[in-house]
């Protein structure tokens, strides 16, 4: 039983590439080149879009982990998972382009300066929220489990933020931007949105496909519909 | 199912002066159906048998009647109070024997039961602690640490545990198990002996014989259904136990 | 009010009075953290080491050895259905995470008067400056720890454990403490050195944000 993906969903993927597409061509002849650090500075604009669309991920993780814990609806638990994995993706991101922008600003591919440590932190808070759910049995427990750290890990990621800050910041950047270079900010914004949003939908389909047919599954073994399991009483 | 006032031939129970009612209870977990519509009133000082297979549903009506969980649907109310979230003061009136001693097996069984005294706010934890292990004959081990006492023991003192701030409903969940018969008997005696004090008491048993025996209300739960609820004394073991094993 | 701080003292005396009688969580964590204390003065060339390093030494130390002992006070209340004992008794809940966060913060200052001393002897590191300071840091900085820590030993003892599951949970989310607290205590081996506000700041409000979710979240979370 698969699911064709719907004409909206491939318009909406249509749409998301064709913005890439278009902020691509933009930074490549439109953006001029940073005075001191030449077209590499031009991950900017990639992983700025990145880093807030990081924190709306995880902050879709904190919100869907508390509707988890009032509702105790497996719905909730499934939707903070995606939100999380693509946090994730994102962050790795982030971090990705963060050490590239020091390899070619500083000449170092690592500082402990505020901004990449930060980075790294965020990392791992939500690679950590993945690596629990496969280490706890799936279903009401795991759920608990992961809802209670997506709570916990998004209200540290302000005190990680105010943290990261004390770190010695050797490399102070100070970013001004052009006319040009801030429209061609705001233009990445679309492209790096539709998508970060597309595969948090996308992957909550998924699960959700998943679960509906693992229960139909069991119902077609089970009649009655309901089990009786051992021991549990 | 016949009315219970029928059956039981007692004044009917209205939802406040009832120990335990419940309307249309449910629970279930991950998608898989424990319990359903268990609508259930119970008079003070009633003794109740909880008789069902395995995979029944009895623990987790037990564990729903204690507080411990919350159903999924449903109300519950004890002693004319609604049980809602918060269920604090009504858990002074409830004891529960599980299937876990619920002890801390490196104090002895003075310093259990003085700890759970005092985390109820008994008068003189001290003072009842002695009284309840004299009580269950465990007098002359009382500074010994639970791990050291036997399986019949241990029990013994888990149920002067659940007995510590006095409780007027008392659920106990199989605490037959693992008894041999001279315990078995003494703890048959003291749960009557609670009855004819006026408390109020559920047993869960799986031995059927004994439940109708003891009990003067017998309620048979089948795939999370109450499926027989009648007077004990009308009931015979091989009824109850062809209604347990259809379907 | 007072009521909730003599019942969860109650808990926390419980606790103790057992940990006193078996006495194996105790030894073995003190001697954990010897050991760590140990591979990483080995492993650093401790001839003069600064003040921030030796204070992520000992971190390192206390992180380890808490986790063990926040893990065997949850297991206590695992073992033959207790924490459903006390689950059962007209208590709210946050007071039994109240009890517990005591006696994993007994557990862990015991274990750290053990462990500080070491590695102060072994790092010649120099306490004289501002001691009543350094120890007013690593008093907070625990008990950030063990607000966390006793939370989601809560939630991770009731699963199947696999081992280190509670250390990968709880290091990530207290990264700011151990930079915040190393970098506390940096600051006060060296002559001449303002106090670093924004690093309290930060310890600070770990502290109160964490204890404060961790004792509304406990209730949502807990399970006989």
């Amino acid at each position: 039983m698969s699911k064709q993906p719907t004409l909206l969903v491939r318009a909406y993927w249509a749409a998301a590439v064709l913005a890439l597409a278009a902020a691509i061509a933009v930074v490549l002849f439109y953006t001029p080149d940073e005075v001191t650090m030449g077209p590499v500075q031009k991950i900017f604009y990639l992983h700025l879009p990145m880093a807030i669309n990081t924190f709306f991920a995880c902050l879709l993780v904190f919100v869907a982990s508390i509707g988890y814990l009032w509702q105790r609806s497996l719905w909730w638990d499934d939707l903070a998972a995606a939100g999380a994995k693509v946090a994730v993706l994102l962050s790795s991101g982030v971090l990705a382009t963060g050490m590239i922008w020091a390899r070619s600003a500083w000449g170092q591919w690592w500082t402990w300066s505020p901004r990449l440590t930060f980075s790294l932190m965020l990392w791992l808070l939500y690679v950590v929220y993945l690596v629990v759910r496969t280490s706890v049995e799936s279903g009401q427990r795991r759920a608990v489990v992961s809802a209670v750290y997506g709570i916990t890990a998004f209200l540290d990621v302000p005190l990680v933020w105010l943290s990261a800050r004390l770190m010695e910041d050797i490399h102070p950047s100070s970013v001004t931007l052009s006319g040009q270079m801030r429209v061609t900010l705001t233009l990445w914004f679309l492209p790096v949105t539709l998508m970060a949003a597309g595969l948090v939908l996308a992957r909550f389909n998924l699960t959700r496909r998943i679960r509906e047919r693992g229960l139909t599954m069991e119902r077609r073994f089970h009649p009655t519909g309901m089990q009786v399991s051992q021991g549990v009483a | 199912m016949a009315t219970l006032t029928a059956q039981t031939g007692a004044a009917p129970t209205t939802e406040s002066s009832a120990a335990v009612y419940t309307v249309a209870l449910e629970k279930w977990i991950d998608d898989r159906v424990i319990l359903q519509g268990i609508t259930l009133s119970i008079a003070r000082g009633q003794y109740i048998g909880l008789l069902g297979a395995n995979g029944a549903g009895k623990s987790t009506l037990l564990k729903i009647l204690a507080t411990l969980t919350a159903p999924s649907g449903g109300r519950l109310m004890l002693f004319g109070r609604n049980i809602g979230r918060d269920a604090g003061a009504s858990r002074r009136r409830i004891g529960l024997i599980g299937h876990q001693s619920m002890l801390y097996r490196d104090l002895s069984a003075f310093e259990n039961l003085e700890f759970f005294g005092r985390l109820y706010g008994v008068g003189d934890p001290a003072a009842r602690a002695d009284e309840l292990l004299r009580a269950v004959e465990l007098a002359d081990r009382a500074d010994d640490p639970v791990k050291s006492l036997s399986r019949g023991m241990t029990q013994r003192v888990a149920i002067a545990r659940a007995l510590v701030h006095d409780p007027d409903l008392i659920l106990a969940d199989e605490p037959f198990d693992g008894l041999d018969a001279p315990s078995s008997r003494s703890l048959e005696r003291l749960l009557s002996q609670l009855h004819e004090g006026g408390k109020t008491i559920i047993l869960a048993n799986h031995h059927i014989e004994q439940s109708l025996r003891l009990t003067e209300r017998a309620i048979v739960l089948r795939g999370g259904r109450v499926v027989i609820d009648s007077d004990s004394r009308r009931l015979t073991s091989a009824a109850v136990l062809k209604e347990m094993e259809r379907g | 009010m007072t009521s909730v701080l003599r019942q969860a003292l109650l808990i926390a005396v419980k606790d103790l009075r057992i940990e006193s009688r078996s006495r194996q969580t105790l030894g073995l964590v003190v001697v954990l953290g010897i050991l760590i204390v140990t591979v990483l003065g080995l492993g650093l060339g401790s001839q003069h080491m600064s003040g921030s390093a030796a204070t992520a030494v000992l971190w390192v130390a206390y992180l380890f050895s808490g986790v063990l002992c926040f893990e065997k006070t949850m297991t206590v209340e695992r073992q033959d259905g207790a924490m459903a004992g006390l689950l059962l008794a007209p208590l709210d809940r946050g007071v039994i995470y109240l009890g517990k966060l005591l006696s994993n913060l007994a557990l862990m200052l015991a274990v750290a008067a053990v462990i500080t001393p070491v590695g102060v002897l072994f790092f010649g590191f120099d306490l004289s400056a501002a001691p009543l300071a350094f120890f007013a840091i690593l008093g907070m900085s625990m008990l950030g720890f063990a607000a966390v820590g006793t939370l989601f030993a809560a939630v991770v003892s009731s699963s199947r454990l696999q081992g280190g599951l509670l250390a990968m949970v709880v290091f990530p989310i207290t990264l700011p403490l151990v930079i915040a607290s190393t970098q506390l205590t940096a600051r006060l081996s060296q002559e001449g050195q303002s106090w670093n506000g924004s690093a309290f700041a930060v310890l600070l409000a770990f502290d109160v944000i964490f204890l404060v979710a961790s004792w509304l979240a406990f209730e949502w979370v807990i399970e006989p």
